[in-house]
Protein backbone atom coordinates (compact mmCIF):
# COMPACT_ATOMS: atom_id res chain seq x y z
CA UNK A 1 0.00 0.00 0.00
CA UNK A 2 1.16 3.36 -0.46
CA UNK A 3 1.70 5.98 1.89
CA UNK A 4 -0.49 8.72 1.72
CA UNK A 5 1.61 11.86 1.44
CA UNK A 6 -1.11 14.43 1.62
CA UNK A 7 -0.37 15.17 5.27
CA UNK A 8 3.24 15.49 4.64
CA UNK A 9 4.44 19.02 4.96
CA UNK A 10 6.88 20.84 1.97
CA UNK A 11 9.85 19.89 3.67
CA UNK A 12 9.26 16.10 4.44
CA UNK A 13 8.46 15.94 0.89
CA UNK A 14 11.56 17.15 0.15
CA UNK A 15 13.10 14.49 1.80
CA UNK A 16 10.99 11.80 0.26
CA UNK A 17 12.11 13.35 -3.09
CA UNK A 18 15.65 13.36 -2.42
CA UNK A 19 15.22 9.78 -1.62
CA UNK A 20 13.79 8.92 -5.08
CA UNK A 21 10.14 8.21 -3.59
CA UNK A 22 8.25 9.21 -7.26
CA UNK A 23 4.83 9.59 -5.03
CA UNK A 24 6.54 12.64 -3.25
CA UNK A 25 7.46 13.96 -6.31
CA UNK A 26 3.70 13.55 -7.24
CA UNK A 27 2.14 14.72 -4.27
CA UNK A 28 4.57 18.25 -4.75
CA UNK A 29 3.32 18.05 -8.06
CA UNK A 30 -0.22 17.80 -7.02
CA UNK A 31 -0.28 20.51 -4.78
CA UNK A 32 2.07 23.08 -6.43
CA UNK A 33 1.90 22.47 -10.33
CA UNK A 34 -1.37 24.86 -11.09
CA UNK A 35 0.03 27.64 -9.63
CA UNK A 36 3.81 26.64 -11.86
CA UNK A 37 1.74 26.61 -14.74
CA UNK A 38 -0.50 29.53 -13.92
CA UNK A 39 3.00 31.61 -14.22
CA UNK A 40 4.32 30.30 -16.75
CA UNK A 41 1.25 30.70 -18.87
CA UNK A 42 0.77 33.96 -17.69
CA UNK A 43 4.48 35.28 -18.57
CA UNK A 44 4.85 33.03 -22.04
CA UNK A 45 0.69 33.17 -23.15
CA UNK A 46 1.75 29.77 -25.05
CA UNK A 47 0.50 26.61 -23.12
CA UNK A 48 3.09 24.39 -25.08
CA UNK A 49 6.22 26.92 -23.64
CA UNK A 50 4.29 26.67 -20.37
CA UNK A 51 3.98 23.03 -20.22
CA UNK A 52 7.53 22.67 -21.17
CA UNK A 53 8.28 24.87 -18.34
CA UNK A 54 6.48 23.25 -15.23
CA UNK A 55 8.35 19.83 -16.88
CA UNK A 56 11.71 21.92 -16.19
CA UNK A 57 10.97 22.30 -12.86
CA UNK A 58 9.91 19.37 -11.34
CA UNK A 59 12.18 17.58 -12.96
CA UNK A 60 14.86 20.17 -11.25
CA UNK A 61 13.49 19.90 -8.19
CA UNK A 62 13.89 15.80 -8.68
CA UNK A 63 17.54 16.19 -10.05
CA UNK A 64 18.31 18.59 -7.46
CA UNK A 65 16.23 18.63 -3.97
CA UNK A 66 19.19 19.70 -2.22
CA UNK A 67 18.36 23.40 -3.62
CA UNK A 68 15.40 23.73 -1.85
CA UNK A 69 15.63 25.26 1.62
CA UNK A 70 13.15 24.72 3.72
CA UNK A 71 14.48 27.18 6.26
CA UNK A 72 14.74 29.49 3.55
CA UNK A 73 10.56 29.93 2.35
CA UNK A 74 8.00 27.33 1.33
CA UNK A 75 8.39 25.42 -1.72
CA UNK A 76 5.87 26.76 -3.83
CA UNK A 77 7.91 30.17 -3.30
CA UNK A 78 10.99 28.00 -4.50
CA UNK A 79 8.87 26.55 -7.75
CA UNK A 80 7.64 29.94 -8.35
CA UNK A 81 10.89 31.19 -8.46
CA UNK A 82 12.63 28.31 -10.49
CA UNK A 83 9.31 29.10 -13.22
CA UNK A 84 10.00 32.56 -13.36
CA UNK A 85 13.13 32.57 -13.94
CA UNK A 86 12.98 29.78 -16.57
CA UNK A 87 10.22 31.60 -18.30
CA UNK A 88 11.48 34.75 -18.38
CA UNK A 89 14.74 33.06 -20.17
CA UNK A 90 12.67 32.03 -22.74
CA UNK A 91 10.88 35.02 -22.87
CA UNK A 92 13.93 36.64 -23.84
CA UNK A 93 14.37 34.55 -26.67
CA UNK A 94 13.78 36.11 -29.58
CA UNK A 95 10.99 33.45 -30.71
CA UNK A 96 9.01 33.10 -27.57
CA UNK A 97 9.19 37.14 -26.86
CA UNK A 98 7.86 37.19 -30.73
CA UNK A 99 5.17 34.74 -30.13
CA UNK A 100 3.67 36.06 -26.96
CA UNK A 101 3.79 39.66 -28.56
CA UNK A 102 1.89 38.14 -31.80
CA UNK A 103 -0.60 36.92 -29.08
CA UNK A 104 -0.99 40.54 -27.19
CA UNK A 105 -1.35 42.24 -30.58
CA UNK A 106 -4.51 39.74 -31.88
CA UNK A 107 -5.95 40.35 -28.18
CA UNK A 108 -5.92 36.57 -28.00
CA UNK A 109 -3.99 35.00 -25.20
CA UNK A 110 -4.12 31.36 -25.55
CA UNK A 111 -4.43 31.10 -22.01
CA UNK A 112 -7.78 32.46 -21.83
CA UNK A 113 -6.40 33.38 -18.33
CA UNK A 114 -8.81 34.92 -16.48
CA UNK A 115 -11.82 33.22 -17.59
CA UNK A 116 -10.14 29.80 -16.95
CA UNK A 117 -8.31 30.19 -13.31
CA UNK A 118 -8.49 27.91 -10.47
CA UNK A 119 -7.94 30.14 -7.83
CA UNK A 120 -6.46 28.66 -5.29
CA UNK A 121 -7.34 30.88 -2.51
CA UNK A 122 -10.10 33.17 -3.19
CA UNK A 123 -10.45 35.49 -0.02
CA UNK A 124 -6.42 35.56 -0.23
CA UNK A 125 -6.28 36.30 -3.97
CA UNK A 126 -8.95 39.56 -3.36
CA UNK A 127 -6.83 40.18 -0.57
CA UNK A 128 -3.35 40.18 -2.46
CA UNK A 129 -4.88 42.05 -5.35
CA UNK A 130 -6.33 44.70 -3.00
CA UNK A 131 -2.79 45.31 -1.62
CA UNK A 132 -1.06 45.69 -5.15
CA UNK A 133 -3.82 47.83 -5.89
CA UNK A 134 -3.44 49.99 -3.17
CA UNK A 135 0.57 50.43 -4.32
CA UNK A 136 1.65 53.72 -5.68
CA UNK A 137 0.74 53.62 -9.30
CA UNK A 138 4.33 53.90 -10.29
CA UNK A 139 5.29 50.98 -7.33
CA UNK A 140 2.86 49.05 -9.27
CA UNK A 141 3.01 49.52 -12.82
CA UNK A 142 6.98 48.63 -12.44
CA UNK A 143 6.10 45.61 -10.53
CA UNK A 144 3.76 44.31 -12.82
CA UNK A 145 5.83 44.82 -15.92
CA UNK A 146 9.17 43.58 -14.19
CA UNK A 147 6.76 40.32 -13.37
CA UNK A 148 4.12 39.32 -15.05
CA UNK A 149 5.84 40.34 -18.65
CA UNK A 150 9.44 39.36 -17.96
CA UNK A 151 11.07 42.74 -18.51
CA UNK A 152 13.75 43.96 -17.23
CA UNK A 153 13.94 47.30 -15.43
CA UNK A 154 15.66 49.09 -18.26
CA UNK A 155 13.07 47.79 -20.43
CA UNK A 156 10.50 48.67 -17.68
CA UNK A 157 12.17 52.31 -17.68
CA UNK A 158 12.24 52.68 -21.19
CA UNK A 159 7.92 51.78 -21.33
CA UNK A 160 7.17 54.24 -18.26
CA UNK A 161 9.83 56.68 -19.99
CA UNK A 162 10.85 56.90 -16.59
CA UNK A 163 14.71 57.35 -15.29
CA UNK A 164 16.25 53.44 -14.63
CA UNK A 165 17.26 54.75 -11.13
CA UNK A 166 13.61 55.40 -10.65
CA UNK A 167 12.11 52.30 -11.69
CA UNK A 168 14.79 49.88 -9.99
CA UNK A 169 14.17 51.97 -6.80
CA UNK A 170 10.36 51.82 -7.10
CA UNK A 171 10.57 47.86 -7.87
CA UNK A 172 12.26 47.44 -4.34
CA UNK A 173 10.03 50.08 -2.75
CA UNK A 174 6.96 48.27 -3.73
CA UNK A 175 7.84 45.31 -3.05
CA UNK A 176 8.70 46.46 0.71
CA UNK A 177 5.16 48.29 0.79
CA UNK A 178 3.55 45.35 -0.70
CA UNK A 179 5.01 42.77 2.30
CA UNK A 180 3.84 45.25 4.69
CA UNK A 181 -0.02 45.45 3.06
CA UNK A 182 0.24 41.63 2.76
CA UNK A 183 1.22 41.49 6.50
CA UNK A 184 -0.93 44.36 7.61
CA UNK A 185 -3.82 42.10 6.24
CA UNK A 186 -3.53 39.11 7.74
CA UNK A 187 -1.73 37.49 5.24
CA UNK A 188 1.36 35.44 5.96
CA UNK A 189 4.18 35.69 2.93
CA UNK A 190 6.79 33.23 4.89
CA UNK A 191 7.02 29.61 6.03
CA UNK A 192 5.88 26.47 4.41
CA UNK A 193 2.49 25.10 4.49
CA UNK B 1 32.42 51.99 -13.09
CA UNK B 2 32.10 49.04 -9.75
CA UNK B 3 28.73 49.67 -8.36
CA UNK B 4 28.81 50.26 -4.64
CA UNK B 5 27.09 48.63 -1.75
CA UNK B 6 23.99 50.99 -1.71
CA UNK B 7 23.81 50.61 -6.10
CA UNK B 8 23.51 46.95 -5.29
CA UNK B 9 21.16 47.22 -2.28
CA UNK B 10 18.84 48.92 -4.54
CA UNK B 11 18.98 46.09 -7.10
CA UNK B 12 17.36 43.45 -4.80
CA UNK B 13 13.73 44.38 -5.81
CA UNK B 14 14.76 43.89 -9.12
CA UNK B 15 16.66 40.87 -9.08
CA UNK B 16 14.60 38.98 -6.90
CA UNK B 17 11.91 39.68 -10.08
CA UNK B 18 14.37 38.49 -13.02
CA UNK B 19 14.31 41.94 -13.95
CA UNK B 20 18.48 42.62 -14.51
CA UNK B 21 20.44 41.66 -17.02
CA UNK B 22 23.14 38.31 -16.64
CA UNK B 23 26.51 41.07 -15.58
CA UNK B 24 24.23 42.69 -12.70
CA UNK B 25 22.96 39.39 -11.99
CA UNK B 26 26.31 38.05 -11.22
CA UNK B 27 27.23 41.11 -9.73
CA UNK B 28 24.48 40.90 -7.36
CA UNK B 29 24.81 37.25 -6.52
CA UNK B 30 28.29 37.85 -5.65
CA UNK B 31 27.46 40.27 -3.50
CA UNK B 32 24.67 38.25 -1.92
CA UNK B 33 27.19 35.86 -1.47
CA UNK B 34 28.84 37.03 1.34
CA UNK B 35 25.55 39.39 2.99
CA UNK B 36 23.24 37.55 4.87
CA UNK B 37 20.90 40.91 5.52
CA UNK B 38 20.66 40.87 1.80
CA UNK B 39 19.87 37.36 0.72
CA UNK B 40 17.04 37.67 3.50
CA UNK B 41 15.56 40.38 1.99
CA UNK B 42 15.89 38.93 -1.65
CA UNK B 43 13.93 35.62 0.13
CA UNK B 44 11.39 38.18 1.16
CA UNK B 45 10.51 39.73 -1.83
CA UNK B 46 10.31 36.19 -3.50
CA UNK B 47 7.96 35.45 -1.28
CA UNK B 48 6.10 38.91 -2.31
CA UNK B 49 6.26 37.53 -5.47
CA UNK B 50 4.89 33.98 -5.25
CA UNK B 51 1.66 35.98 -3.39
CA UNK B 52 1.72 37.93 -6.72
CA UNK B 53 0.92 34.29 -8.49
CA UNK B 54 -2.01 33.46 -6.15
CA UNK B 55 -3.87 32.11 -9.34
CA UNK B 56 -3.37 28.98 -11.47
CA UNK B 57 -4.52 27.17 -14.06
CA UNK B 58 -5.15 23.62 -13.93
CA UNK B 59 -1.70 21.87 -15.62
CA UNK B 60 -2.97 20.17 -18.30
CA UNK B 61 -4.07 16.38 -18.51
CA UNK B 62 -1.27 13.74 -19.28
CA UNK B 63 1.84 16.81 -18.27
CA UNK B 64 2.67 14.54 -15.06
CA UNK B 65 2.29 11.52 -17.28
CA UNK B 66 4.97 13.05 -19.10
CA UNK B 67 7.48 13.52 -16.11
CA UNK B 68 6.67 10.25 -14.91
CA UNK B 69 7.83 9.32 -17.79
CA UNK B 70 11.23 11.24 -17.92
CA UNK B 71 11.80 9.97 -14.46
CA UNK B 72 11.78 6.42 -15.20
CA UNK B 73 14.80 7.33 -17.34
CA UNK B 74 16.55 8.97 -14.64
CA UNK B 75 17.73 5.98 -12.50
CA UNK B 76 20.40 6.55 -10.38
CA UNK B 77 24.06 6.62 -11.86
CA UNK B 78 26.12 3.28 -10.42
CA UNK B 79 28.73 3.31 -7.78
CA UNK B 80 31.67 4.99 -9.18
CA UNK B 81 34.36 2.48 -9.13
CA UNK B 82 37.80 2.09 -6.74
CA UNK B 83 39.75 4.15 -9.53
CA UNK B 84 37.39 6.80 -10.29
CA UNK B 85 36.34 7.40 -6.63
CA UNK B 86 40.60 8.05 -6.14
CA UNK B 87 40.77 11.05 -8.56
CA UNK B 88 37.25 12.53 -7.50
CA UNK B 89 36.17 11.55 -4.35
CA UNK B 90 32.78 12.91 -3.58
CA UNK B 91 31.85 15.89 -1.60
CA UNK B 92 29.80 15.32 1.68
CA UNK B 93 26.51 16.13 1.15
CA UNK B 94 25.22 19.17 1.96
CA UNK B 95 22.19 19.58 3.80
CA UNK B 96 19.43 22.40 2.78
CA UNK B 97 18.44 22.83 6.43
CA UNK B 98 16.53 21.34 9.15
CA UNK B 99 14.92 18.77 7.72
CA UNK B 100 12.57 16.52 9.50
CA UNK B 101 12.26 13.00 8.95
CA UNK B 102 9.12 12.12 6.95
CA UNK B 103 5.97 10.94 9.48
CA UNK B 104 6.84 7.17 8.03
CA UNK B 105 10.04 5.40 7.16
CA UNK B 106 11.46 5.91 4.34
CA UNK B 107 12.25 2.96 1.77
CA UNK B 108 16.16 1.46 2.46
CA UNK B 109 17.59 3.33 0.02
CA UNK B 110 20.64 5.23 0.58
CA UNK B 111 20.16 9.36 0.02
CA UNK B 112 20.69 10.09 -3.81
CA UNK B 113 23.52 11.95 -2.95
CA UNK B 114 25.66 9.46 -1.14
CA UNK B 115 24.94 7.48 -4.46
CA UNK B 116 25.78 10.02 -6.77
CA UNK B 117 29.19 9.52 -9.13
CA UNK B 118 31.69 11.78 -10.03
CA UNK B 119 32.00 12.43 -13.86
CA UNK B 120 35.28 10.46 -15.35
CA UNK B 121 35.98 12.53 -18.44
CA UNK B 122 37.63 14.94 -16.42
CA UNK B 123 40.15 12.32 -15.75
CA UNK B 124 40.28 11.56 -19.63
CA UNK B 125 41.03 15.38 -20.51
CA UNK B 126 44.20 15.31 -17.39
CA UNK B 127 44.21 16.29 -13.87
CA UNK B 128 44.23 19.73 -14.37
CA UNK B 129 40.69 19.30 -15.51
CA UNK B 130 39.30 17.80 -12.63
CA UNK B 131 36.47 19.61 -11.25
CA UNK B 132 35.89 19.93 -7.56
CA UNK B 133 31.53 19.56 -7.97
CA UNK B 134 30.45 21.75 -4.87
CA UNK B 135 26.98 21.89 -4.04
CA UNK B 136 26.43 26.11 -4.21
CA UNK B 137 23.47 28.06 -2.50
CA UNK B 138 23.48 30.16 -6.04
CA UNK B 139 20.98 28.93 -8.47
CA UNK B 140 22.04 27.44 -11.49
CA UNK B 141 20.67 26.48 -14.87
CA UNK B 142 19.80 22.63 -15.23
CA UNK B 143 17.89 23.11 -18.54
CA UNK B 144 17.09 19.23 -19.24
CA UNK B 145 15.14 19.68 -22.96
CA UNK B 146 14.82 17.64 -25.85
CA UNK B 147 15.77 18.52 -29.14
CA UNK B 148 12.05 18.22 -30.39
CA UNK B 149 11.07 20.70 -27.85
CA UNK B 150 13.42 23.20 -28.81
CA UNK B 151 12.48 22.72 -32.56
CA UNK B 152 8.92 23.67 -31.35
CA UNK B 153 9.73 26.53 -30.48
CA UNK B 154 9.64 27.93 -34.01
CA UNK B 155 13.03 29.42 -33.04
CA UNK B 156 15.58 29.81 -35.92
CA UNK B 157 18.21 28.43 -34.77
CA UNK B 158 20.58 27.89 -37.10
CA UNK B 159 19.89 31.76 -37.81
CA UNK B 160 20.39 31.91 -34.34
CA UNK B 161 24.16 30.46 -34.40
CA UNK B 162 24.85 33.09 -37.80
CA UNK B 163 23.81 35.88 -35.38
CA UNK B 164 26.16 34.48 -32.85
CA UNK B 165 29.29 34.23 -35.17
CA UNK B 166 29.03 37.69 -36.22
CA UNK B 167 28.71 38.90 -32.62
CA UNK B 168 32.27 40.36 -31.05
CA UNK B 169 30.90 39.48 -27.98
CA UNK B 170 30.08 35.93 -28.27
CA UNK B 171 32.46 33.12 -26.72
CA UNK B 172 33.08 29.70 -28.91
CA UNK B 173 33.82 26.11 -27.94
CA UNK B 174 35.41 24.21 -30.58
CA UNK B 175 34.24 20.65 -29.02
CA UNK B 176 36.93 18.07 -29.78
CA UNK B 177 36.75 13.90 -29.30
CA UNK B 178 39.70 12.29 -28.17
CA UNK B 179 40.56 10.52 -31.30
CA UNK B 180 40.33 13.86 -33.10
CA UNK B 181 37.85 12.66 -35.40
CA UNK B 182 34.86 14.50 -34.26
CA UNK B 183 34.28 18.34 -33.74
CA UNK B 184 31.52 20.46 -32.38
CA UNK B 185 30.99 24.07 -32.18
CA UNK B 186 29.07 26.01 -29.54
CA UNK B 187 28.72 29.44 -29.44
CA UNK B 188 27.65 31.50 -26.17
CA UNK B 189 26.28 34.77 -26.30
CA UNK B 190 27.12 37.48 -23.43
CA UNK B 191 23.65 36.52 -21.67
CA UNK B 192 23.93 33.28 -21.48
CA UNK B 193 22.73 31.76 -24.30
CA UNK B 194 24.61 29.39 -25.91
CA UNK B 195 23.99 27.23 -29.01
CA UNK B 196 26.05 23.57 -30.20
CA UNK B 197 26.39 22.93 -33.61
CA UNK B 198 25.85 19.25 -33.57
CA UNK B 199 25.39 18.76 -37.58
CA UNK B 200 28.55 17.18 -37.78
CA UNK B 201 28.32 14.28 -35.46
CA UNK B 202 27.50 10.47 -35.79
CA UNK B 203 23.97 9.28 -35.10
CA UNK B 204 24.01 6.92 -31.91
CA UNK B 205 21.98 3.83 -31.98
CA UNK B 206 18.27 3.96 -30.82
CA UNK B 207 19.20 3.50 -27.02
CA UNK B 208 21.64 6.33 -26.63
CA UNK B 209 21.30 10.18 -26.45
CA UNK B 210 24.03 12.77 -26.21
CA UNK B 211 23.60 14.91 -23.33
CA UNK B 212 25.38 17.95 -22.74
CA UNK B 213 26.94 19.47 -19.68
CA UNK B 214 28.50 22.55 -18.43
CA UNK B 215 31.06 23.48 -16.32
CA UNK B 216 30.33 26.91 -14.61
CA UNK B 217 32.89 29.00 -12.55
CA UNK B 218 30.91 30.87 -9.59
CA UNK B 219 31.37 32.94 -6.81
CA UNK B 220 32.22 29.56 -4.02
CA UNK B 221 34.53 27.24 -7.25
CA UNK B 222 33.31 25.23 -10.16
CA UNK B 223 30.48 23.61 -10.54
CA UNK B 224 29.18 20.89 -13.29
CA UNK B 225 25.65 21.38 -14.40
CA UNK B 226 23.82 19.19 -17.00
CA UNK B 227 22.28 21.83 -20.00
CA UNK B 228 20.41 19.29 -21.82
CA UNK B 229 19.93 15.87 -23.15
CA UNK B 230 19.89 15.90 -27.06
CA UNK B 231 19.01 12.33 -28.56
CA UNK B 232 20.95 10.29 -30.47
CA UNK B 233 21.37 13.09 -33.34
CA UNK B 234 20.71 17.00 -33.62
CA UNK B 235 21.07 19.75 -35.87
CA UNK B 236 21.49 22.52 -33.01
CA UNK B 237 20.67 22.47 -29.42
CA UNK B 238 19.89 25.35 -27.50
CA UNK B 239 20.91 25.98 -24.19
CA UNK B 240 21.41 28.56 -21.16
CA UNK B 241 23.84 29.05 -18.09
CA UNK B 242 22.31 32.02 -16.34
CA UNK B 243 24.11 32.12 -13.37
CA UNK B 244 28.04 31.49 -13.47
CA UNK B 245 30.33 31.80 -16.49
CA UNK B 246 30.86 29.06 -18.22
CA UNK B 247 34.38 27.94 -19.10
CA UNK B 248 33.77 24.14 -20.42
CA UNK B 249 31.30 22.28 -22.42
CA UNK B 250 31.35 18.46 -22.37
CA UNK B 251 29.45 16.09 -24.92
CA UNK B 252 28.66 12.26 -23.15
CA UNK B 253 27.14 9.59 -24.62
CA UNK B 254 24.49 8.28 -22.03
CA UNK B 255 21.36 5.53 -22.34
CA UNK B 256 18.43 7.09 -23.45
CA UNK B 257 16.61 9.42 -21.35
CA UNK B 258 19.95 10.68 -19.77
CA UNK B 259 21.20 10.71 -16.57
CA UNK B 260 21.56 13.35 -13.89
CA UNK B 261 25.06 12.42 -12.86
CA UNK B 262 27.35 11.33 -15.86
CA UNK B 263 29.71 8.48 -15.15
CA UNK B 264 30.48 7.57 -18.81
CA UNK B 265 33.96 9.51 -20.56
CA UNK B 266 33.72 12.16 -22.39
CA UNK B 267 32.56 12.09 -25.89
CA UNK B 268 33.82 15.07 -27.06
CA UNK B 269 34.85 18.65 -25.21
CA UNK B 270 35.80 22.27 -25.70
CA UNK B 271 37.02 25.17 -23.30
CA UNK B 272 35.33 28.66 -23.74
CA UNK B 273 37.39 31.35 -25.49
Amino acid sequence: MKDDLSDYSDAALAVGIARYRQEALAEAYRRHAGAVYGLARRLLMVENLAEEVVQEVFLRLWNQPDRYDPARGSLRSFLLAQTHGRAVDMLRSEGARRQREEREARGTAEAGYDMELEVWDMATAERVRSSLAALPEGEREAIELAYFSGLTYREVARKLEEPEGTVKSRIRSGLKRLRGELVAAGITTGGER
Amino acid sequence: MTPGRDDLDELLGAYALDAVDAQERQRVEEYLAHNPRARAEVEQHREVATMLSYTGAPAPEGLWDRIAEALDDRAPAPEPGPELAKVMPMPARVTAGPVPAPPVSAPALAPRSERRTRRSWTGVFGAAAAIVVALLSWRVVDVTRQLDDARAHGVGLERAIENLQQDSTTRRADLLSTDGRQTAHAYVAVDGTGYLDGRALVVLDPDHTYQLWGVVQGPAGQQVISLGVLGRQFDVAPFVVRQGTLVKLVLTEETRGGVPVSSQPAALAGDLI
